[in-house]
């Protein structure tokens, strides 16, 4: 039987820049990611990136790289003020222009959040990517300001006094992106490629009016304690119990992309690796709850 | 004074915003903080009335300040900021960045201190916080000196054999809020002043669809390469300075000195080491002591980064005694840190005598007696007299 090509195959209509054989752990979903956004938005995108997990690739050594894009390695600290002089340069000079900020969650969750909060407020005509492994992964798997409750990392581990990331709640990332009402927010994953690259081309277009953030559920197998064949198993089942949902924020007007008719209890996605394998039963249910808090707002933000 | 020239009673911070706008810039990011925050104002002004022709960012703090205007120099355009003290510390990595990646950023530093409590008040403490990260420094006395040292800092940093932030720092209070008589330049003659680095190679610039990589991960040899060339950029810088500041003078009449001022250094004895505001007291107190016959000069430092050693070297052979006053400390060493620099040359300039005053700090004023007094420790010292090393005014001088 003949197999059905992904529809993601419609929207790369670039040459990918990457070399082949990156270093990304063997099933590391960001390289994945990593490709698609130029083989999508194109190769004339400049992107900037600070040390994370895709800084080994992005950034190069001396003068060699592993890809030809105009790439500007930042500090964690300044990555969306970066992104900024950029785009502003390019816009005043007349150069057409689509500046990526690709960071991961440490950068604009937790150190780089103050200057993301500043350039969304700004609305800045930039595209800043967040990819979310919920962790300090290039450090080897340290807490982050979007770290989900229980989970474990090496500075959150589980021992006889503690229980593995005690806030009840990670940041809620795109919720608080999207409430500075900028021209796009989006959430999205590698399971809904087409989806994903849908709203890359809407970023693109919605970066001329304002800020776009995408924040982009991307599970790491070496931290999370899963299989290297299971990330895209790990995001379809984080969509399909509602715990990452996928949605888009037009100037704050939510709309869900995809909506799940029968949610599965989050005991399914979490009995997949290890960083929750400790949890109890009452544990499971704090962070269901926080679950179901969490898609209760969207869907009363949707309704306004 | 040239005839299109205008002359206007200014303050220190509207000198240093007036010299922005007449460089053209292109992006310009900033963020209040006392006692900067009449320079932003001032920009904002311009913007607003449509007299300046740039991209505004009214950023959320300081760090993003210096990262939004070092982006937009690699990827090709003029920038400015403005920024003071804890302003100028919480920028820090972004400061080290910029001149790691070589980007001809200029930045007006108000001179306050930045202590472990809330000082607001002057000190160049700041910009001794921040002396090894590689920027070019350069200090004003006073407001006219604010402007010219701003149009020639954008030649200075946008030179093709350059290519590194500068920094042009003024006292806070002293100079910010002081007004001053200020000879303005037509905006076409600071045009033609800068027009010399249109004539020169185009650095690299970051542009879409170009495969460029700023701020690569450099390791070993690679690194070294690029510490070399930056150390040895900064060393080319010295001259460069001086060759500009010719130039300046050609084109506007007007001259303050290279690297340094010599202040009736050439037949002096006694010579003080300053810098910033204080000089135009210590210069009043020196031509007092001229009449008395006493043969006292001032060397001005001008240039902080890259360190003017032969030019001090030059200017400070042979003198009897040399006291070198600073606005700011050394932590952990017994003398203030322009003080041990010059010290380092000790070897070079061959005096019986160098001495570190530490003076001026918080804004106490640095008076007239003050002066007088270094000087008459000074004469001590030169004639074999028993004198303290290092001493803290006015704490512990007597009145």
């Amino acid at each position: 039987m003949k197999k059905k090509k992904s529809e993601i195959f419609k929207y790369l209509k670039h040459p990918d820049p990457f070399e082949s054989g990156l270093s990304f752990c063997a099933g590391c979903p960001l390289e994945l990611l990593i490709r698609l956004v130029p083989k999508t938005l194109g190769n004339d995108i400049v992107i900037t990136g600070t040390p994370s997990c895709s800084a080994p690739v992005l950034l190069g050594q001396n003068t060699g790289t592993w890809h030809k894009l105009a790439y500007y390695g930042t500090l964690m600290t300044g990555a969306a003020a970066n992104a900024t002089g950029l785009a502003r340069y390019y816009n005043r000079a007349g150069i057409d222009n689509t500046v990526v900020c690709f960071n991961g969650d440490g950068t604009a969750a937790d150190i780089g959040f103050a200057n993301l909060s500043g350039a969304a407020e700004r609305n800045e005509p930039f595209i800043y990517i967040c990819y979310d492994n919920e962790g300090y992964m290039n450090t080897g798997i340290q807490k982050s300001g979007t770290t989900p409750f229980g989970a474990h990392t090496s500075t959150t581990p589980v021992g006889k006094k503690s229980r593995g990331n005690k806030n009840r709640r990670g940041k809620n990332l795109p919720l608080l992106m999207a409430m500075h009402r900028i021209a796009y927010t989006a959430t999205a994953t590698m399971s809904n490629l087409g989806d994903l690259a849908e709203k890359l081309l809407k970023a693109k277009e919605k970066k001329n009016e304002g800020f776009v953030f995408l924040h982009i559920f991307c599970p790491c197998p070496t931290g999370w304690g899963v299989g290297t064949d299971k990330s895209i198993e790990l995001c379809r089942m984080a969509v399909k119990t509602n715990y990452y949902p996928l949605w888009e924020a037009e100037n704050g007007k939510f709309t869900f992309t995809h909506k799940v008719k029968k949610p599965k209890p989050i005991f399914e996605y979490i009995k997949l690796m290890k960083k929750f394998k400790h949890l109890t039963e009452d544990e499971i249910q704090v962070l269901q709850e926080s679950v179901d808090y969490n898609y209760r707002l969207l869907t009363k933000i949707e309704a306004e | 004074m040239k005839k299109n020239s205008k002359i206007k009673v200014v303050t220190g911070n509207e000198a240093a915003a007036i010299a922005a706008s007449l460089c053209r810039p292109d992006v310009i990011a900033a963020y209040p903080i006392t006692p900067q925050t009449e320079v932003i104002e001032k920009l904002s002004e311009y913007h607003a009335n449509g007299l300046l022709d740039a991209e505004l960012i009214n950023v959320e703090g300081e760090n993003s300040a210096m990262n939004s205007i070092t982006a937009a120099s690699l990827a090709g355009g003029r920038v400015f900021t403005a920024t003071s003290s804890w302003g100028l510390v919480f920028m820090y990595d972004a400061i080290l960045a910029a001149s790691g990646a070589r980007a001809p950023v200029v930045m007006a530093n108000v001179n306050r201190e930045t202590p472990g409590i809330i000082a607001v008040s002057c000190g160049q403490q700041d910009m001794i916080s921040i002396r090894d990260s590689g920027w070019i420094n350069l200090i004003a006395e006073d407001c006219q000196e604010i402007l010219d040292m701003l149009i020639m800092a954008y030649r200075l940093a946008e030179d093709d054999e350059i290519q590194l932030p500068v920094m042009v720092n003024y006292d806070g209070f002293y100079l910010s809020y002081l007004s001053e008589k200020v000879e303005i330049p037509a905006v076409e003659e600071v045009d033609n002043f800068l027009s010399v680095l249109k004539k020169q190679p185009q650095r690299p610039r970051l542009l879409p669809g170009k495969s460029l990589g700023c701020g690569s991960h450099g390791i070993l040899g690679g690194y070294l390469e690029l510490r070399y060339k930056h150390c040895n950029a900064l060393q080319r810088a010295k001259n460069k300075f001086q060759q500009i500041t010719k130039e300046f003078q050609k084109q506007f009449s007007r001259n303050s000195g290279g690297q340094i001022e010599e202040y009736k250094t050439a037949d002096a004895d006694i010579v003080i080491v300053a810098s910033g505001s204080m000089c135009g007291t210590i210069k009043t107190v020196i031509d007092e002591k001229r009449e008395e016959g006493i043969k006292i000069g001032l060397v001005r430092i001008r240039m902080f980064r890259p360190f003017p050693e032969e030019e001090l070297i030059r200017a400070l052979s042979g003198k009897k005694s040399i006291g070198v006053i600073d606005r700011s400390v050394a932590f952990g060493f017994s003398g203030g840190p322009i003080y041990i620099e010059v010290k380092t040359l000790a070897q070079d300039i061959n005096t019986s005598a160098l001495i570190s005053f530490i003076a001026g700090l918080a804004n106490i004023d640095i008076t007239v007696l003050n002066i007088e007094k270094i000087i008459a420790d000074l004469i001590d010292a030169s004639s074999g007299k028993p004198y303290k090393t290092v001493n803290w005014i006015p704490f512990e001088q007597e009145a």
